[in-house]
């Protein structure tokens, strides 16, 4: 049986001059489980999250089987409509575009896509605002244009409330933790832990292990210089929070 | 010099159907027979050479005019006035005067088209007397590959306001200019525009505001998008008198390229007489923000989608001054639907 998520001898170029930054990296996650990504900067795990979704300028080599599908030469907007979610590390301000609109786009483009029904504008409002609760986002946030003016926990908050939205297969969650306090690291973890279910994989990635507090991982991996170097359960990330990333840095 | 020019056939033509007229085509005439178009050696049109887009003109055209009874017109207090021009192939000219009477609201709404071989000059002498205020659109839809000079004067009086919005899809070469005498005097305008131009369009917002007397205003906010092949042009001078101090003026010109060979060339400037005064002006040209195009694209909205949305959201903010929510509206639709043909 084949993961949800299969990623075989990744190699990932960037910038003019091709510069390697992925190189032969090898991951596999099914369906129903959170696997996290940990690694020192510059190890390439912004690389990974934007290879996977298709951002130009990325040059991709090697599988990408999402469902059993190569999606690697597929369009974002594509892969999205498929269920693959990219919560940004620092998500983008659109100015002019109210978050509502932005959102309503979203969800029926995907759903035309895949040949749905569009939904309708009294359903859409109310499909969000029951979502939007959940995360304290408030009927204002949602009519002004998307992140602009927002703090860094009222982003994340905006990326998690996307989500609720779309509801995607599989998600990849980008350092979510940055620039949080604690308070809002909690309501963006209950909102993640609240898309968990056993069809739906997740990909976290983070410097910090404070993240994997609140959203507990299955498996945990160690990204260093564009491979994963080791792999285990829950217990790899205290190892790394106590121990550092030194080891295998020098080992790779 | 001048007396030795010899005006090709397009100034001819020009010069010809202008034969016995009086007042603003008389000047255009005798401009015309002394001095030709302007051309891309004259400052003020340099990048609009009016004599090299107009070469195909050959002959008379016609101008017409509907919507108003007469060239001069004095509407009612709350009127609203629909005035559409169309030039055929050829050149012509014809002008209105309009004056919004003391403590009278107005609104304008023009819409000019040029067939293509066409020529067309317009103009509008604006009188908005004390305490009067003048709502003014004017919609350049794209319909041909015509040249169109839509040109006007405005006074304004003691306490008057004008609000004047271009909604410009280019042509050949289209030119839309706006002379204003601002008394200061708690009087108040603002002059905006956008355009939106595919490949083959010129379009050219040009504007002369010169504040005479103490205390007044102005805002001037204009947009524009232009795509390969395409070219637009700012120019936007104020002017503040040494009698008119604490004017405040602010300028802004926004332009988006959208493609490698999009032109847009912008003039700013404030020639500023008076020292007690705040006046900003400010001009910036860049592309699509290609990191919120991913963003929306990874969640889902196809590039063209995204591409118009952001090109939409770029544009409409000079739209938000037109107060009458049906009008605003309908130029709203008019944008989108042009955005939709053509990205």
């Amino acid at each position: 049986m084949t993961a949800m998520l299969e990623i075989s001898d990744l190699h990932v170029a960037v910038g003019d001059d091709d510069k390697p930054i992925l190189k032969g990296l090898d991951l596999s996650i099914p369906a129903g489980e959170v696997h996290a990504i940990m690694g020192p900067n510059g190890s390439g795990k912004s690389t990974l999250s934007y290879a996977l979704t298709g951002r130009e300028g990325y040059a991709v080599s090697g599988g990408i089987k999402f469902d059993g599908t190569d999606i690697s030469d597929m369009a974002p907007e594509d892969r999205a409509a498929k269920g693959l979610f990219l919560s940004f590390q620092y998500p983008v301000e659109i100015p002019g575009v109210p978050t509502l609109t932005f959102l309503k786009e979203a969800l029926n483009a995907q759903r035309r896509t895949r040949g749905e029904d569009e939904m309708s504008a009294p359903d859409f409002i109310k499909y969000v605002r029951e979502r939007a609760a959940k995360l304290n986002v408030s009927t204002d946030m949602l009519k002004r244009p998307v992140n602009v003016g927002f703090s860094g926990g009222e982003k994340k908050r905006i990326e998690i409330l996307q989500a609720l939205v779309l509801e995607p297969r599989f998600l990849i969650l980008d350092e979510t933790d940055s620039g949080l306090d604690i308070d809002a690291l909690k309501v963006v973890s209950e909102g993640v832990n609240a898309l968990r279910s056993p069809e739906r994989g997740m990909l976290v990635i983070t410097h910090y292990q404070r993240l994997l507090d609140h959203i507990a991982p299955d498996r945990v991996h160690v990204m260093a210089d564009g491979r994963i170097v080791a792999s285990g359960g829950p217990e790899l990330a205290r190892e790394l929070e106590a121990d550092g990333y030194d080891k295998y840095v020098r080992a790779a | 010099m001048t007396a030795h020019f010899k005006p090709n056939a397009a100034e001819t033509a020009l010069i010809d159907s202008l034969e016995g007229a009086g007042g603003w085509r008389a000047q255009l005439r005798d401009a015309t027979r002394s001095c030709g178009f302007p051309t891309r050696r004259d400052e003020h049109w340099k990048w609009s050479d009016l004599r090299r887009a107009a070469n195909d003109v050959t002959h008379a055209g016609t101008l017409h005019i509907s919507g108003i009874d007469g060239s001069e017109i004095v509407p009612d207090d709350g009127a609203h006035v629909d005035l559409t021009t169309q030039a055929t192939a050829g050149a012509s000219a014809a002008d209105v005067t309009l004056t919004v009477k003391a403590g009278r609201r107005i609104t304008l709404v023009e819409r000019h088209v040029a067939d293509a071989g066409s020529l067309g000059n317009f103009h509008v002498k604006i009188d908005i007397e004390d305490g009067a205020r003048l709502d003014r659109v004017i919609v350049m839809p794209d319909a041909g590959a015509g040249v169109f000079i839509a040109s006007t004067d405005i006074v304004l009086g003691k306490g008057a306001d004008i609000c004047q919005t271009i909604l410009d899809f280019g042509g050949k070469l289209n030119r839309c200019e706006t002379h204003l005498t601002h008394p200061g005097d708690g009087a108040s305008a603002r002059l905006d525009g956008v355009y939106l131009l595919e490949s083959g369009r010129h379009a050219d917002h040009t504007s002369v505001v010169r504040h005479t007397g103490p205390g007044g205003t102005l805002s001037q906010l204009t947009k524009g998008a232009v795509m390969s092949g395409a070219r637009g042009v700012f120019q936007g001078k104020i002017i503040v008198e040494r009698a008119a101090q604490k004017t405040d003026a602010r300028m802004t010109h926004r332009g988006l390229l959208l493609g490698d060979r999009a032109e847009i060339d912008a003039k700013p400037e404030l020639e500023i007489y008076a020292d007690d005064v705040q006046c900003a002006h400010g001009n910036a040209l860049g592309a699509i923000d290609e990191t919120a195009l991913f963003y929306m694209r990874q969640r889902g909205i196809p590039e063209l989608k995204a591409r118009a949305l952001l090109i939409e959201s770029f544009l409409t903010e000079p739209l938000d001054g037109i107060t009458d929510e049906a009008l605003r509206g309908e130029l709203m639709t008019l944008l989108r639907t042009r955005l939709g043909a053509i990205t």
